[in-house]
């Protein structure tokens, strides 16, 4: 290296050298680009989420145009509200029975049927305390084998339980979800119509219905398109 | 003498900079035990995970030909669960737009023919337990992904989807010949036949080999698909008295070769723009740079020249415009379907393949039990040409 003093000679590699300027430039941005350009290589995302608590009817940050908890909550919420609200039920000198059937999917997102009614059955009986009765319908397995056994005298009964029967609906609560959705360059769209239904067993009438309607539409990255 | 240490030194740390990311990654050896369910699972939990749905939609269609639907169902409600959402703001998708990063970096959920797939497994399974309209939901949602293509010809243009929508429809007590129609007038290969309503057993076959993907252009950056190799191309299937022949109604490769191009086939070819011209760059001005650096009044200019030149190739060097490739590789080609009516209790269904000229394929015959409950008005057998 030339000392502050160097010969003529020894300026070849003197610092001021444009030279030298060159290397140190290039020398410094080749290892910058070479470690920015494997700085994010390997494993991606490597801390991890952390789990993050959301109420149901919030909306996270993972969503597509289907039907997910938020529409679950606001949509059973309207319709337990709208349902005790009818006359049939404020009404009835007793607690009328209803049995929940299951809703009929027409959209194009496969849903748990069952999902929607429970909510609102679940509502109901949280906010009516006993004003109206649900039916287990689809425990009856169980329940005539408990009966069967009770009968048989296998098991204890507070009743005669060859007296007993049980209850037959006064109401089927149902519903049914249709959709319509589309699909460009520009992106998605989708339109679930959410319609339940009260009938009543015996004339078939339909004495409440309610709908809730949700739109969503969306463009995903460029890559997937 | 300067110039060329300047050179080396350049060259030196250009090799250094190609060299240091290459052993960054570690591969992910694909485990063969011979058990095909088992290596799958192992490979969903070791694979990088951005090759996770990939492994589940392979899993679940060796499930699926095992008849072990339990475990198809999981697989595929996970993966369905990861891109059945609007994929935005992901690290992994803007890396793969970026120029330094190919597309196999992004989060593979599979080309549209792949992702129609993973719904009518999942459909498929959902008619096997009776839930019909699930089971629409997900060809609905097939056919759905198929129906922005480029060429609006063949849009959502799925027979099999379309007659099982309408199928669906009119066993739920709805009309159902609006889609019916839709897949008559897409139908390429076989007649459909009338709507039984009254029908409770279904029988889905799959035949033959799905497409492969390959690279192709000057970089790597077009994507192509190729036909599987032959295989079955049409199956009978003898149970309970009834002889039902089960032709073809969609084609795999027809579906991934008619789509016309992503618009991440345009990203790519800008990759492909920008790694041509940045060489072109590069080679310009390295040579130019040399050869000024042969004259002693320009070699500091020529070394700067040359640097230009080095970087600009260093940066053509590091962009990726590969396209990708991975492809969901244990696909049929061909999707037949056939329903009957069965009488409660056990059946057993014998089934043979032939190929496309019409040959007995016997290594591929099997003969399989179902049984058939009262409990369920609608159930259905899945039936593959492939063992696994």
């Amino acid at each position: 290296m030339a000392g502050p003093e160097g010969s003529g000679k020894q300026n070849v590699m003197n610092k001021n050298h444009p030279g030298k300027k060159w290397l140190q430039t290039v020398g410094l941005l080749l290892p910058a680009i070479w470690i920015s350009g494997c700085a994010t290589s390997g494993v991606q995302n490597p801390r991890g989420t952390e789990v993050t608590e959301l109420k149901a009817d919030e909306r996270g940050f993972v969503t597509g145009t289907g039907i997910e908890s938020q529409d679950l909550v606001s949509i059973s919420d309207q319709i337990a509200r709208q349902l005790m609200s009818t006359p049939e039920i404020v009404n009835a000198t007793s607690p009328p029975m209803i049995v929940t059937e299951n809703l009929i999917n027409e959209t194009r997102f496969q849903i748990n049927k069952e999902i929607f009614l429970s909510r609102i059955r679940a509502q109901v009986n949280r906010q009516t305390r006993g004003k109206v009765r649900f039916l287990a319908r689809r425990r009856m397995d169980v329940l005539e084998t408990e009966k069967e056994m009770k009968q048989a005298g296998k098991l204890t009964s507070h009743s005669d339980p060859s007296k007993t029967a049980f209850k037959g609906a006064d109401y089927f609560l149902t519903g049914k979800l249709q959709s319509l959705s589309s699909r460009t360059s520009q992106g998605i769209s989708d339109y679930v119509l959410y319609t339940f239904q009260l009938i009543d067993a015996e004339t078939s009438v339909i004495v409440f219905e309610d709908f809730a309607e949700i739109k969503k539409q969306g463009l995903e990255d460029a890559v997937y398109r | 003498m300067k110039a060329r240490c300047l050179t080396l030194t350049l060259g030196t740390a250009g090799a250094l900079f190609f060299t240091g990311c290459a052993t960054q990654a570690p591969l992910f050896q694909y485990r063969d035990t011979g058990d095909p369910v088992e290596d799958g699972i192992h490979a969903i939990e070791n694979a990088p995970a951005k090759d996770r749905v990939l492994w589940q939609y392979r899993t679940a269609a060796i499930a699926m030909r095992l008849h072990k639907y339990d475990l198809a169902e999981s697989l595929l409600d996970d993966a369905l669960a990861s891109i059945g959402g609007i994929i935005t703001n992901d690290k992994a998708a803007r890396k793969a737009r970026s120029l330094f990063h190919a597309e196999s970096d992004k989060r593979f959920i599979g080309e549209p023919y792949e992702r129609v797939m993973a719904y009518y497994y999942r459909g498929i399974l959902y008619w096997v337990k009776g839930e019909i309209d699930n089971a629409r939901a997900c060809f609905l949602s097939g056919q759905f992904i198929d129906g922005d293509t480029e060429n609006r010809e063949y849009a959502a243009d799925y027979v099999m989807l379309d007659y099982l929508d309408g199928l669906v429809m009119q066993k739920l007590g709805n009309e159902g010949s609006n889609a019916r129609d839709q897949a008559e007038a897409n139908s390429r290969y076989e007649t459909l036949p009338p709507y039984e309503v009254d029908h409770n057993f279904a029988l889905f076959v799959e035949l033959g080999i799905g497409p492969r993907k390959y690279a192709t252009g000057d970089y790597l950056e077009e994507l192509r698909f190729r036909s599987g190799k032959k295989q079955a191309h049409s199956a009978v299937v003898r149970i309970a008295g009834q002889k039902l022949d089960i032709l073809p109604y969609d084609d795999l490769y027809y579906q991934a070769t008619t789509r016309g191009g992503r618009v991440m086939d345009h990203i790519l070819g800008n990759k492909a723009v920008f790694k041509s011209s940045t060489s072109e760059v590069g080679d310009v001005a390295l040579l130019g740079g040399t050869l000024m650096m042969t004259d002693r009044n320009l070699r500091e200019a020529g070394a700067a020249v040359a640097a230009i030149g080095l970087i600009s190739k260093i940066f053509s060097a590091s962009t990726n415009p590969t396209a990708d490739t991975r492809t969901w590789d244990n696909l049929p080609q061909y999707l037949g379907f056939k329903s009957l009516k069965l009488t409660p209790g056990d059946h057993r269904a014998e089934v043979h393949f032939f190929d496309d000229e019409g040959k007995p394929l016997k290594d591929l015959n099997r003969s399989i039990t179902v049984n058939v409950t009262e409990q369920l008005r609608n159930s259905a057998l899945f039936i593959s040409s492939k063992k696994h």
